[in-house]
């Protein structure tokens, strides 16, 4: 939820990858806002993201919308530009009064602005990673790992996974949906990570 | 968290979930570190272990609970009434307007990613910011650890505590961003023993202009470093009437 900014491995040669949106309501507004806010969580489920909030805990689609509420917030991620915009337009046209944050590469979120006659309000930029940053996995783990925002995926599970898929034990999607699960906002790219670990495998 | 030795069966299966490799083979016994576990619950929420050996205790004591409040998304942060160790920040910046135009918010995240940081690392970071002239945002759940605001003082019986990542959030007038900016990327590579995200928030301008990014390309230029070229972009969804 939180650094969906610090995601590694997104770049210009690939446009329209991964869209990930949040919306949340201002810890006071909670309560006046839960029927706006569960209308989100519908409105999301109904373009079809690739992962979002509580599916990583198995939680039933019927759940999120109580879930919302009681959060305060709703996550997803999406792989295709036109499915983000068709819903950042509904949301604007329905003009519930909740903030909405599009996370991915700043000339993606320009377009679905332009497109929805939205303009940026607020920018969070990542400078990098400083310190003892020999510690680090390498690229392609990191790539997954920075998926989610609270850095709960294991990259010891990463190269455990690696591992699996070469043997024939697990298919690439199988290996992405297992490291999608630590992360409970539901933001880890499923497809993206499905071929980052094929990638793995090969070398 | 611990391993209930009478159920575990030493399949080893749960060694590569824990994010910060906490879990061990030792004595021929499959156990979890104490001092290196932060407390995130992955293990336990994970289903990993079919035996149910991965147990936690009824209660985890002070000052050891800081270790969830700041590795658990799922533990309740008194301070910030939202989930996990995160916080609003910019998140909801179009309803209560707390980044303006004059200012930068800094977000430094100590430990992330996934090589965690012991909170000592924490207390030289606070103590160099208020050097600086940051100025603590309030919501910010560190400010609960802090003995005393005026030198970025932690308390002292936190400082050996573990967790996955802290954030310390501040801000910063406008004009002095990219100094301090500088002065603390030199500071965090010869004096801090993990790894610091470090990302900052600013507002746009009214046609949703990024000025502040050009800033970061240049200083990163001078300093060795590239600026993501993604982000976090509140689109003032909730202004639209
Ligand atoms: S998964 Fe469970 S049974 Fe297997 S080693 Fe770990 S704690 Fe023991
Ligand atoms: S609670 Fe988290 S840090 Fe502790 S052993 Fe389990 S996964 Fe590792």
């Amino acid at each position: 939820m939180t650094h969906t900014l610090d995601r590694i491995g997104l770049s210009e040669n690939h446009s329209g990858e991964e869209i990930v949106i949040l919306c949340m309501v201002h810890y006071k507004h909670k309560e006046e806002k839960s029927e706006e806010i569960q209308e989100i969580a519908r409105t999301v489920l109904k373009y079809k993201p690739n992962n979002f909030i509580g599916f990583p805990l198995s939680i039933p689609e019927e759940y999120l919308l109580p879930m919302a509420a009681q959060a305060g917030i709703v996550t997803a991620v999406f792989t295709d530009m036109s499915s983000i915009t068709s819903l950042v337009r509904e949301l604007r046209e329905k003009a519930l009064g909740i903030s909405v944050v599009l996370s991915g590469l700043f000339s993606d979120v320009r377009k679905i602005c332009d497109e929805t006659g939205l303009t940026e309000h607020t920018t969070h930029y990542t400078a990098g990673v400083f310190g003892k940053t020999d510690e680090l996995p390498d690229h392609l783990t990191l790539e997954i790992t920075t998926q989610c925002g609270h850095a709960l995926v294991s990259s010891h599970y990463v190269s455990n996974i690696v591992k699996k898929i070469r043997k024939g034990m697990l298919t690439s999607e199988e290996g992405a949906e297992l490291l999608a699960k630590p992360c409970v906002c539901g933001i880890v790219n499923k497809k993206r990570t499905a071929e980052i670990l094929a990638k793995m495998a090969q070398l | 968290m611990y391993v209930d030795q009478d159920l575990c069966r030493k399949c080893a299966d749960c060694l590569p979930i824990c994010p910060v490799g906490a879990f061990e083979i030792r004595n021929k016994k499959i156990v979890i570190n104490y001092d290196s576990c932060v407390e995130c619950g992955v293990c336990l929420r994970s289903g990993i272990c079919t035996e149910g050996a991965i147990k936690q205790v009824d209660e985890i004591p002070y000052p050891r609970i800081i270790r969830a409040a700041f590795s658990d998304p799922l533990h309740h942060h008194e301070s910030t009434e939202v989930l996990g160790r995160g916080t609003e920040e910019m998140k909801t910046n179009d309803v209560k307007d707390e980044f303006t135009e004059g200012n930068v918010g800094f977000s430094l995240e100590l430990g992330r990613p996934g090589v965690a940081t012991k909170l000592s690392e924490l207390d030289k970071v606070t103590r160099e910011v208020i050097s600086l002239g940051g100025e603590f945002a309030t919501y910010n759940p560190v400010l609960s650890l802090m003995e005393n605001p005026d030198t970025g003082a932690l308390k002292s019986e936190v400082l050996g505590e573990r967790v996955l990542s802290a954030i310390a959030e501040f801000i910063v007038p406008r004009e002095r961003a990219m100094d301090v900016l500088g002065e603390l990327v030199t500071f965090i590579n010869h004096s801090v023993d993990t790894v610091v995200t470090v990302s900052l928030i600013a507002r746009n301008d009214e046609n949703g202009g990024h000025s502040l990014l050009d800033d970061l390309k240049k200083l990163g230029q001078e300093l060795g470093f590239n600026p993501y070229p993604n982000g976090k972009v509140n689109v003032g969804m909730a202004l639209v009437r």
